[in-house]
């Protein structure tokens, strides 16, 4: 009885630590599938100009998306693109609807305990506001207590809120966030630096500034499922990244999309550049 | 000539007389926002989009962003919008009308069951979805339903746009039970009587002799609640799913998100929904005026 026992006991025990030392194997589950089926789902933004959009006919089109389309094209893949929202794409990713995401998201911490998100980061950018000339706001503190536009889902809104005490007025979409501007809904609308920059400079902003120091310069990540991004698929992204920091893509379809050249792509590029070269 | 009263002269002593009780006046009306629709004249939108087209001018005179930009960016969405959004949310009511309609009626019949606890379930499910919110079953459905169902072994993906149709097609499913309790409750219990005396068994009853009179009655309510449905199918862009106010917001946004572009891009969604329910409002409010029980 008690050998019955005792072997009973250490098979338990062999079976854990068996189990034990599987789980920490890559088992490269969505990568194998990706392979299998021969085609990667990649989330994507539809409504973050130029970075994912839409043209008329309703095609996905956009820095990332060309992204996108390398990453299938050196996977040896076919691509489907699914529009991602702010609010859902880490749910998609951890659900498996998507494969993974180029989706304009900011690389936190508290996301990587979610996705995994593989180095190098292939753009950042930083916080900052437009608001009227006429207010003249001159540091961050000044917008304390008032109330600032805001889209959903940015987590400086979050930030900026503890920081500086300012009420922020959360928006599903930014031509609702800044027609509240306009209408003095708000003193303020808090985004991306890079995406206030390209709306001032169209003209049709005269009456407003970027007249703060961006903050919490963030860099973007894409974003592997976290059980890969130590196995094929996180490696294999990382490679992209760093190739296309090395050869200048980057910093090619910056131009091409009309974003305003970034120092950290720049200074990236020298850093990973080919010493032959 | 000889003056007779009652007759042709005032009756003598004018007596009070009691007038049949008006049933119409005094029952709360079920189709107030349909007969509402109906009731606007058919240039309606065309005013309010004249007046969108105006207003803006005036308001946005300082921008260099011309209202006429606007339209003219929305003249180029407008097929992608109608083909890839409003078709969209057509299907979606069309699906959700179709599962509620299915489940509505049996769950109404269940609700005029002889057994007491199908009648006490039918019941309370029908109260439970008739009075939630549209927008917390959506969310409900989308949240707590798997993204991926395995039959016999091999997994199903449901997209999340079939979970915004069965997630609309509660409330409407609640809404049709009470419309089929109604109907059939709505027929003279002398037809239930006649019937059992010619040795008809309940099922007979219900679907040879009761359910047929019902159809007539059933349809401007249904049709009601068609109406209803479709324009609350806006509801699932809150959800993420890829209809007409979500592939709008994306088209604004590829336009620069200029915001001169709000009034004409949901002007149009607006438009389009006006142009599809008000036929339906306005066939609804006549087949109930034709079918009304007249007494």
């Amino acid at each position: 009885m008690k050998n019955i026992i005792n072997s009973t006991v250490s098979g338990i025990a062999l079976a854990a630590m068996a189990a034990g030392s599987v789980s920490a194997q890559c088992t490269n589950e969505v990568w194998n599938r990706v392979m299998e089926r021969g085609k990667v789902v990649i989330g994507v933004k539809a409504d973050y100009k130029p970075w994912g959009f839409r043209d008329e006919n309703g095609n996905l089109v956009g820095m990332e998306i060309d992204m996108a389309n390398d990453v299938a094209a050196k996977m040896g893949v076919d691509v489907e693109l699914v529009p991602v929202q702010s609010s859902n794409r880490m749910q998609f990713l951890e659900q498996g609807k998507i494969d993974m995401m180029i989706a304009t998201m900011s690389d936190r911490a508290d996301r990587r305990e979610i996705v995994g998100i593989p180095g190098p980061n292939y753009y950042t950018s930083g916080t900052n506001v437009m608001a009227p000339k006429a207010l003249g706001f001159s540091k961050w503190e000044d917008l304390s207590g008032k109330k600032v536009c805001g889209k959903q889902g940015a987590f400086y809104n979050q930030i900026v809120e503890e920081r500086y005490g300012v009420e922020i007025v959360a928006f599903t979409g930014n031509a609702e966030a800044k027609q509240a501007l306009r209408d003095k809904k708000c003193v303020a609308w808090v985004y991306d630096d890079s995406s206030i920059g390209s709306d001032l400079s169209s003209g049709n902003w005269d009456e407003f500034e970027m007249p703060l120091n961006s903050e919490d310069d963030n860099p973007w990540g894409l974003a592997v499922p976290l059980d890969e991004v130590n196995c094929v698929f996180g490696n294999f992204m990382s490679g992209m990244q760093y190739n296309w920091h090395r050869d200048g893509t980057l910093i090619e379809l910056e131009a091409k999309w009309g974003i305003k050249p970034t120092a950290y792509l720049a200074d990236k590029n020298e850093r990973y550049g080919d010493w032959l070269e | 000539m000889r003056r007779i009263p009652g007759v042709n002269a005032p009756a003598a002593g004018g007596m009070a007389v009691l007038k049949p009780f008006d049933v119409q006046k005094h029952v709360p009306d079920g189709y107030i926002f349909t007969r509402w629709v109906a009731n606007l004249p058919w240039w309606t939108p065309f005013l309010v989009l004249m007046v969108m087209a105006i207003w803006p001018t005036l308001a946005y005179a300082q921008s260099r962003y011309s209202t006429a930009e606007a339209f003219e960016a929305l003249w180029r969405w407008m097929p992608f919008l109608i083909k890839s959004g409003f078709f969209f949310n057509v299907l979606i009511s069309l699906l959700a009308m179709a599962i509620g309609t299915v489940a509505g009626a049996a769950l109404g019949l269940g609700q005029i069951s002889l057994h007491r606890p199908v009648r006490a379930f039918a019941w309370f499910i029908t109260q439970l979805f008739r009075n939630s919110p549209w927008l917390v079953i959506l969310f409900i459905v989308l949240l707590a339903f798997p993204f991926e169902i395995s039959v016999f072994g091999t997994s199903v993906r449901i997209p999340d746009w079939i979970k915004g149709v069965i997630g609309l097609s509660l409330p409407v499913m609640a809404n049709i039970s009470e419309v089929v309790r109604g109907a059939v409750q709505s027929v003279p219990t002398a037809q239930w009587e006649a019937a059992e005396s010619l040795a008809f068994t309940r099922r007979q009853v219900l679907w040879q002799i009761i359910l047929p009179q019902c159809y007539k009655r059933m349809l401007p309510p249904w049709m009601n609640w068609y109406a209803i449905l479709t324009m609350a199918t806006p509801l699932c862009s809150l959800l993420g799913i890829e209809e007409l106010i979500t592939l709008s917001r994306q088209a604004m946004e590829s336009e620069d998100n200029h915001p001169e572009l709000l009034v004409p891009f949901f002007g149009f969604a607006l438009l389009l929904f006006f142009l599809y329910c008000y036929p339906i409002a306005r066939l609804t409010i006549r087949l109930e005026r034709k079918f009304a029980v007249k007494l």
